[in-house]
């Protein structure tokens, strides 16, 4: 039984073009040219229990609207959505106290209080017992390294402290099913990580669902075994990340250093070989799946070669690729 | 800077009946004493039942906080109108002393209701009056749902100029001719301050005070209901902005 069910999901967003300047706006108040933009056009996807499942995709594509719409934040246009049981826009108590949505461009903290005040507020509003608070607290607090800034107002924290904090606000109650929307965004790199161990600690310790969003593909990588690629509001990869590479990488790196001199046009005899990159002695070539081994061969036999080395395209390549539409060999 | 705004209005609708009164003697069924009495259970009305922090809620929906209540299991209704009390407690805390300085400076003649009873009926109506406005005012805010381009003020600014003439706070409703003030009697917005003014100074029949009251809960039904059905419009187009 999935957790997270979402089928032929749809959410437009109606908008209204402005020409630019004043007799644009003037114009505006009289006749409205609206249009629909498909923000999610037929999205489906189940998650089951326990699941930490990455989202990605460009900016607008759609991410974003999903996981509210997951939230019961808007109305879906058309589809059938269902989270633990319950429709979201319904926003039943029982379901919103088993989730939770962090934003990291967004804040939920009283921006003059300190952080623990919102906590305490935050107790009083999922109904958390007592005992049940101050034990998660002070695991969270512990887990996060936390313990210095809780009594300081939040707008006084630095950003990594604030994330922090908004995670330890979001998961008081200990949600069963978990929505991060770029948890790591404007972070540094040690915070990231910090940030990354956190999270998969509480999917490992609590059986949590999460659904993360990220530009990162570091956080994906490490943090997800499924991910689902959405664009223009559609899904066109849901699998394992390794699968990807499968699906999409028909082509494979080849890296040479080359011992003596060679030019660009030395390499029109091999033309499976595609140069990427040419920076003597070091040339970067992009070549079929199939083929690699033969151009290899030959390389090998034509040229004064120092070294060579095979590699898969990287995710990030490949995702950006195929984002662009771009021909990946 | 909004405190002194109060007062400052309160002095202008003070000092325009002042310069009257040295002029008539009476104007409609007013006294120079029924109307300072009127002017001064009004003004302490305005603060009460028209003093409302729940414009915010339009602020709220335009800029995306309302995102946060949404998540939780709190009802946001609820939440303003807590909200609402408290900032209405507040402002009269700051209030009442202010006015009492002003009765004492202007010697302005103080009027009591005749019996305890008409204390109890007069505060029910002053809860149920700002009931109503808080329904009103919520239904206002609504507004940007629709149009979230601004922050909802040109709308309740519009709303407010209209209300310190519409609700009884800058003079008593029935110095009109009669067919003005049956039509006001009809108004939702007479029952703001108006109304509830007019039963503290007794001035009301037993069976206007009964029809009256009969309007005012039409009223608060009407209003509620409209703000149901217009929230759970405007939150399945509500686009959850603010990212």
């Amino acid at each position: 039984m999935a957790l997270i069910s979402v089928s032929h999901l749809k959410k437009y967003y109606r908008v209204y073009k402005k020409e630019p300047g004043l007799s644009g706006s003037l114009k505006s108040l009289f006749h409205r040219k609206y249009e629909d933009v498909k923000a999610v056009n037929n999205v489906s996807f189940d998650i089951k229990e326990g699941e930490l499942v990455g989202f990605i995709g460009p900016n607008g594509a759609g991410k974003t609207t999903t996981l509210k719409v997951l939230s019961g934040l808007l109305y879906p246009t058309s589809g059938k959505v269902s989270v633990l049981g319950f429709i979201p826009f319904d926003r039943q108590p029982q379901f919103q106290k088993q989730f939770s949505l962090v934003m990291g461009q967004k804040n939920q903290l009283w921006w003059d209080l300190p952080a623990l005040d919102s906590f305490l507020l935050n107790k009083e509003i999922y109904e958390i017992p007592t005992q049940q608070f101050n034990q998660t607290l002070a695991e969270l607090v512990k887990m996060l390294d936390l313990g210095e800034v809780l009594k300081v107002q939040v707008r006084k924290l630095s950003l990594g402290q604030r994330m922090k904090c908004e995670l330890v606000a979001a998961l008081l109650h200990l949600p069963k099913v978990l929505f991060l929307d770029e948890p790591t965004i404007g972070l540094d790199v040690v915070m990231q990580q910090k940030i990354r161990d956190f999270i998969k600690g509480y999917n490992q310790k609590y059986k949590a669902t999460i659904i993360l969003t990220s530009h990162y593909m570091d956080d994906v990588k490490e943090l997800c075994s499924r991910v689902i690629i959405i664009d223009k509001g559609k899904i066109f990869f849901d699998g394992k990340l390794d699968a990807i590479i499968k699906k999409y990488a028909d082509h494979k790196i080849l890296e040479l250093v080359f011992s003596g001199p060679v030019t660009k046009s030395d390499f029109s005899v091999i033309p499976a070989a595609k140069i990427k990159d040419f920076d003597l002695p070091r040339v970067t070539f992009s070549v079929p799946r199939d083929s690699a081994n033969e151009v290899a061969a030959k390389l090998l036999t034509k040229f004064p070669v120092a070294d060579l080395n095979i590699t898969e395209p990287s995710i990030e390549d490949i995702i950006r690729e195929v984002f662009t539409g771009r021909d990946m060999s | 800077m909004w405190q002194v705004r109060t007062v400052l209005s309160f002095l202008t609708i003070y000092f325009f009946w002042f310069a009257v009164f040295t002029q008539y003697n009476q104007i409609g069924t007013y006294t120079r004493t029924t109307m300072f009495a009127y002017l001064l259970v009004a003004a302490f009305l305005r603060n009460l039942v028209l003093w409302s922090d729940s414009y915010h809620a339009c602020v709220e929906i335009a800029n995306g906080d309302l995102n946060n209540y949404l998540l939780k299991p709190l009802s946001y209704f609820g939440n303003w109108l807590a909200r609402d009390w408290a900032d209405k407690i507040l402002n009269l805390l700051f209030f009442v002393p202010e006015l009492a300085l002003l009765i004492i400076i202007f010697r302005i003649p103080l009027v009591f209701p005749t019996s305890l009873w008409v204390w109890a009926w007069f505060i029910v109506l002053a809860i149920l009056g700002s009931l109503l406005y808080f329904l009103f005012s919520f239904l206002v805010s609504s507004f940007s749902f629709w149009y979230p381009e601004h922050d909802g003020w040109p709308l309740r600014f519009f709303m407010l100029m209209f209300l310190d003439f519409l609700s009884g706070a800058a003079f008593p409703l029935d110095i009109f001719p009669q067919p003005v003030t049956t039509l006001f009697k009809f108004l939702p917005t007479s029952y703001f301050i108006y109304f509830p003014t007019q039963v503290y100074l007794g001035r009301l029949s037993f069976s206007d005070q009964l029809s009256g009251l009969v309007i005012m809960l039409f009223w608060l039904l009407v209003f509620f209901y409209l703000v149901k059905i217009v929230w759970h419009k405007g939150l399945q187009i509500y686009g959850a902005y603010g990212r």
